[in-house]
């Protein structure tokens, strides 16, 4: 054969071969419209081809643990309800139900002391393990111990080194006993049990349940599905719980899919590779609608802020000043970054406890978008361009602050925005982005944020929700070299506020507590120690197959028992 | 040869230790892995005092050092907090095979996290260097055999609009075409993501399939580099006397191409093929995103995101390795490729 031939050949078959794998084995698809209505919410269940009901999650992070006391990735916490329960998990109003326990411990049902210390909490008598053996208290108090062990490296002893003791009067009966009144139990305590028959043993062996199989591969558990498989980087697989105690699943297998890129997670769910879609980017919003996907936002508590730094001695003395704050509120058109940057899909947060209305009551209204009045505020409080070179000035001192940030992409879009609109009031701002590990470094170990080198810090924070306490801005969190590890990285020291922190953590009584929290709440807008920008609740994108999910803020996927695939 | 050979192993092992010490100190300063292990909030500062201690994180840098290179199992650690040091180590070191466990996945032995997407990288990264290998290979040779026609400016052209081209731009594009567009026009369509479909399984035919796109992503931008080199080379080779030679003795056109020229011409070759070899260990880190295929690249990003040093050190010693090994390799390729060559011990 003429050698010319065998390169064309050659090359020939190399494309055709490519060709040949893309079809061999490619469903040719049923002519499916690109439909824009929202997903049947029918309850006819449907059958794939197999028999078997599969639904696919796609996740763009990886969880790095499966057991509830090492890890504290959103993406670990929604495979609790998959394998594990909470003792009473959250509705999607953030509403608390009870699930291991017959009811909520209150004071009313004789569950909480009058001190507020001791919780009591009964359980069902019919909840058992994925291996039948039942669930008792000695699960809770077995938890409890290995939260606290200090041969555990857990992620968080919170809040179980607060306790005092554990125990079980009965095997459905567990007694909590706090060291000081603790409010926010309902929101902090039990994520999760650890099954005390398999890790008592491994603990008793080894001295610690670090390394422990369970950890990464939890094949008992007490939920609706069973964990069956986890292939790092590629996906896991919850399969439906034969011995559940509950009400059976009606899905097959939950198949979790980690998509790290988000472009990636549009195409795969646009091309229907996906039924559900986690922490979608709202740009991506209007396509996924147009390809026939719901979109479902559920608010989790965070919202983005920008945080200021108040303090006489590390910060920019024009912070020092409350009218300086609130011009700065003022000449931010934040309804506007919401519209642009989010597609008018979220608001702008008027209080830290925006998901949580019990306590944002009565409710707060924004500061507007004044930049008139922000310019007449900086004027009064002495702070004019005597230079003339646009940028104003007091006592020789400028007004330029530093803005820094993570290097998520909105954020510094937003930085952006905000950096013209302070300009034009004659604010400098001198915006940083930082890598997340960099930003979030301990004093001890440099982090700028800590270390107070910035004016201004923004990132997305809120309560402990669905609990409303805060910890972040006592005096005593001031990090220093006596305290590297303090948490007030605002270096703020506001004695009414430290007060009214302290107080509203120890108040069992929800009424009491609530007209706390609303004078905190008060004082927050009134000393415009920070500022919100937007809220950044969970969005879900829901393809045209999956029916009956709802989502919670707290316990994501709460009722993930009932969901199900459309006709 | 063996000589040479062994010498260069031994050469090795004083680089590696600079390079692990190099690579040590800059990821002890690139973030802070307890600081994000709060999830969505910051690290609780008792929480973040107690794990630095338990991990061993407290310690001076040379000290982590030192417990990275040969353990700690011969010394005491205070794990409790109380200022005693009264628990052993329980670490052996790298020296001893001991790359410790991952910060992130706690408790998992770094070789174990490595293992576990070593076969997804090479299985994406043989497959897509054979490919370029052998598609370069015909290529560039055509080319150099028809230099200036116009099939010849076609895969010029071709070539140079695909190594400029952005994988990540190839891939997305390659993927909405092939996966998402197909699948709406009702033609036969590709997947877009992962290593099988879940509804069929993961066998051998689905994670062929699942391999097109992301192969054909790698490939079309390192193909494009090789052919061009290939061409150059076997250009520079066929103009030799020797070649002029073997044709004027009538030995058959083939034997001319594929024997005494491509086996001169491959020679530059061989040493940028033996170059990346080993970073065929490190995979494809965007394609791998893109994809969502479960390789080295992706696992090298994630971890060192989260600044786990052992993983990341261990992926980086790895592949410090490999180079070293490699290199070698190289060298003794060029030796039987060249009997002109030959080291002197």
């Amino acid at each position: 054969m003429p050698r010319k031939t065998v390169l064309w050949t050659a090359l020939a078959s190399l494309i055709i071969i490519s060709l040949l794998l893309g079809g061999c084995g490619a469903k040719t698809p049923q002519a499916t419209s690109v439909a824009t209505q929202p997903p049947a919410t029918t309850e006819e269940a449907t059958q794939t081809p197999g028999g078997r009901k599969v639904v696919t999650l796609i996740y763009p992070q990886e969880f790095d643990n499966l057991s509830p006391l090492y890890t504290s990735m959103w993406f670990s916490w929604t495979t609790w309800q998959m394998f594990l329960h909470w003792a009473w998990e959250f509705d999607e109003n953030n509403e608390p139900f009870p699930v291991l326990v017959t009811e909520i411990p209150s004071i009313e049902n004789g569950g909480i002391s009058a001190d507020g210390r001791i919780i009591t909490m009964k359980l069902r008598d019919d909840i058992k393990w994925s291996d039948n053996v039942p669930i008792t208290a000695d699960d809770f108090i077995f938890t409890w111990e290995m939260a606290v062990s200090p041969k555990n490296a857990v992620a968080s002893t919170y809040p179980y080194d607060l306790i005092e003791s554990v125990v079980a009067p009965d095997p459905q009966t567990v007694v909590v006993t706090f060291t000081d009144p603790f409010a926010p139990w309902l929101a902090t305590l039990w994520h999760g049990i650890l099954p005390a028959h398999v890790l008592q043993p491994v603990y008793d062996a080894e001295g610690t349940i670090d390394n422990a199989d369970w950890n990464k591969n939890p094949t008992v558990g007490c939920g609706p599905y069973v964990f069956a498989k986890w292939e790092s980087g590629s996906y896991a697989r919850f399969v439906r719980n034969e011995n559940y105690w509950g009400t059976p699943a009606k899905i097959d297998e939950i198949f979790i899919r980690f998509v790290p890129d988000d472009a990636s997670q549009v195409a795969a769910l646009k091309a229907g590779d996906a039924d559900l879609g986690t922490f979608i980017a709202y740009s991506d919003v209007p396509a996924l609608q147009d390809a026939g996907l719901k979109i479902m936002i559920e608010p989790s508590g965070y919202s983005e802020w920008m945080f200021f730094l108040v303090n006489e001695e590390k910060g920019h003395p024009a912070l020092l000043d409350v009218n300086v704050r609130k011009a700065i509120a003022l000449a931010i058109d934040r309804d506007a970054i919401n519209r642009d940057l989010f597609f008018g899909l979220t608001s702008v947060p008027a209080s830290f406890w925006d998901a949580m209305p019990f306590y944002n009551n009565p409710p707060l209204e924004n500061y507007p978008y004044d930049p008139a009045e922000a310019k007449r505020l900086l004027d009064a409080a002495g702070w004019v361009d005597s230079n003339g070179d646009g940028t104003r000035d007091k006592g020789g001192v400028e007004l330029e602050l530093t803005h820094a940030t993570t290097i998520r992409s909105v954020r510094q879009d937003a930085q952006a925005v905000m950096q013209q609109q302070l300009a034009e009031v004659g604010i400098k701002l001198n915006i940083l982005s930082v890598d997340d590990t960099l930003f979030f470094g301990s004093y001890a170990d440099g982090g700028p944020a800590a270390l107070g080198e910035y004016d201004i810090m923004e990132w997305s924070d809120g309560p402990m929700f669905p609990d409303p306490d805060i910890y972040y801005w006592l005096c005593s969190q001031i990090p220093s070299d006596e305290n590297p590890t303090g948490e007030n990285w605002f270096y703020l020291c506001d004695q009414e506020l430290d007060r009214l922190i302290q107080l509203q953590s120890t108040q069992v009584d929800v009424n009491a507590r609530q007209k706390t929290i609303s004078q905190i709440n008060q004082l927050f807008y009134d000393k415009v120690y920070f500022i919100g920008l937007w809220q950044d609740p969970d969005v879900y994108a829901v393809g045209p197959r999956l029916i009956n999910a709802k989502f919670s803020g707290v316990t994501m996927f709460f009722n993930i028992g009932e969901w199900d695939l459309a006709k | 040869m063996t000589r040479y050979i062994f010498k260069r192993l031994l050469q090795g092992i004083p680089l590696l230790f600079v390079i692990s010490i190099i690579l040590f100190a800059l990821m002890m300063n690139m973030g802070d892995p307890v600081a994000t292990m709060g999830g969505r909030r910051v690290t609780r500062a008792a929480d973040y005092q107690r794990l630095r201690r338990q991990l061993g994180l407290d310690k001076p840098i040379y000290t982590q050092y030192l417990y990275w290179l040969i353990g700690n199992d011969w010394t005491k650690v205070d794990l409790d907090g109380d200022g005693i040091a009264e628990t052993s180590g329980i670490r052996h070191g790298v020296l001893r095979g001991d790359f410790g466990t991952s910060l992130v996945n706690r408790g998992m032995p770094v070789l174990s996290v490595i293992a576990e997407r070593l076969p997804n990288t090479l299985l994406l990264m043989v497959a897509s260097e054979v490919i370029i290998i052998l598609g370069a290979l015909l290529v560039g040779v055509y080319s150099a055999l028809r230099q200036y026609s116009a099939m010849d400016s076609v895969i010029t052209t071709l070539s140079f609009i695909g190594y400029s081209m952005p994988v990540f731009f190839i891939a997305l594009l390659s993927m909405y075409i092939f996966a998402v567009l197909f699948k709406r026009w009702g033609l036969p369509y590709l997947p877009t993501v992962g290593m099988f479909d879940p509804q069929i399984g993961k066998t051998p035919g689905q994670v062929l399939l699942h391999m097109v796109l992301p192969v054909l992503s790698i490939s079309i931008i390192s193909f494009a580099e090789y052919s061009r080199y290939i061409r150059s080379t076997m250009l520079e080779v066929m103009s030799q006397d020797y070649i002029r030679t073997a044709r004027s003795k009538g030995l058959p056109p083939p034997l001319i191409i594929y024997v005494h020229a491509l086996k001169n011409a491959s020679i530059p070759i061989v040493t940028v093929i033996g170059l990346d070899l080993p970073f065929l260990l490190g995979g494809a880190v965007v394609t791998e995103r893109i994809f969502a295929w479960p390789g080295m690249g992706r696992l090298f990003l994630d971890y060192l995101s989260r600044s786990d040093t052992p993983v990341v050190m261990g992926i980086l010693v790895l592949i410090a390795v490999a180079v070293v090994v490699f290199q070698i390799i190289t060298d003794v390729v060029y030796a039987w490729l060249d009997p002109r060559i030959r080291y002197e011990t």
